[in-house]
């Protein structure tokens, strides 16, 4: 095993720990949540008398968020091991197709949400040239998208080092 | 054992240090949003506790039950994220004082650490 290795690092011991992958299912919701009272904030701060412009949140803002949050629940609701599942016998034909065609439609949501952000804040909130506290509504719809990609990359690293555990053990 | 009697004397003095904390954040400035944090504090070690009695800790291997596990470990880091996000975003909006958010940060951590220091004990007692 440590003769085919490819680096010249070792990887560390405790990458393989089910405190790791715990620690970050945990760190995953934390992030989750951040973004999510990001945005939260950026809505409740529109609509509240500190607001000095007339500019609020209207649904249109909520849309890249929503595609974000349907492409997390999407992409980490697949079996991961039915990625690979074509190599084995046992397994129905085209398994692995179907749960690839499903994890592409969600791993373009949540580029679709972030891209969305982005788009959002260049439009809504660049072009018409805004001062700094309208601004930050954009903003921060673009760092709340941004914490729930890196909350569902966390997620599903940490579910990739179960794998990897249990493998070890079975072996 | 662990869970002594000066322990749970000390755990109750530091809850109800916590509850006085979040208690006159909210008396002190007339603003009632802060009791919110106690109520996300007393419900964020749910998630853990229902989902760790659906799953079936025995058979590791099967992968049903650690999705239900880390969905429940999710909400919960969720959850705690959650208390502390609560007074900063209600204090950014004006909505609460920023004394009160403080106050209300503090007495929320000491609640939920002694939440999660009873259930230690707890576990640590049972399996013996």
């Amino acid at each position: 095993m440590t003769s085919s290795r490819l680096f010249r690092f070792p990887k560390p011991e405790w990458v393989n720990s089910p405190n790791t992958r715990t620690a970050g299912v945990y760190l995953a919701g934390a992030l989750f949540s951040l973004g999510f009272f990001f945005f939260i904030d950026a809505s409740t701060y529109s609509h509240s008398s500190k607001n000095g412009s007339n500019v609020h949140i209207k649904f249109v803002d909520w849309i890249p968020g929503i595609c974000s949050a349907l492409g997390m629940l999407v992409i980490n609701s697949i079996e991961k091991t039915r990625l690979s599942a074509d190599s084995y016998s046992y397994s129905g034909t085209g398994v692995a197709w179907k749960a690839r065609l499903v994890l592409f439609l969600g791993f373009a949501l949540m580029a679709g949400g972030l891209a969305g952000s982005v788009a959002v804040l260049v439009l809504k909130y660049i072009v018409p040239d805004y001062p700094f506290p309208t601004l930050y509504f954009g903003v921060a719809n673009v760092v709340a998208n941004g914490l729930i990609m890196l909350s569902s990359v966390v997620l599903w690293v940490s579910q990739n080092m179960e794998d990897d555990y249990t493998y070890n053990l079975a072996l | 054992m662990a869970a002594g009697l000066k322990t749970i004397i000390a755990l109750s003095f530091v809850l109800a240090i916590g509850f006085l904390l979040v208690i006159l954040s909210s008396a002190l400035f007339h603003s009632y949003l802060t009791l919110l944090v106690v109520a996300t504090y007393i419900i964020a070690p749910l998630p853990n506790w229902i989902c760790g009695r659906c799953a079936n800790p025995d058979d590791f291997m099967e992968s049903a039950g650690s999705a239900v596990v880390d969905f429940g470990r999710f909400c919960t880091g969720f959850l705690v994220v959650m208390g502390v996000a609560l007074p900063a975003f209600l204090a950014h909006c004006g909505l609460i004082a920023v004394p009160a958010m403080a106050m209300s940060i503090i007495g929320g951590l000491l609640i939920y650490g002694t939440i999660i220091s009873f259930t230690m004990f707890f576990q640590e007692e049972q399996d013996f």
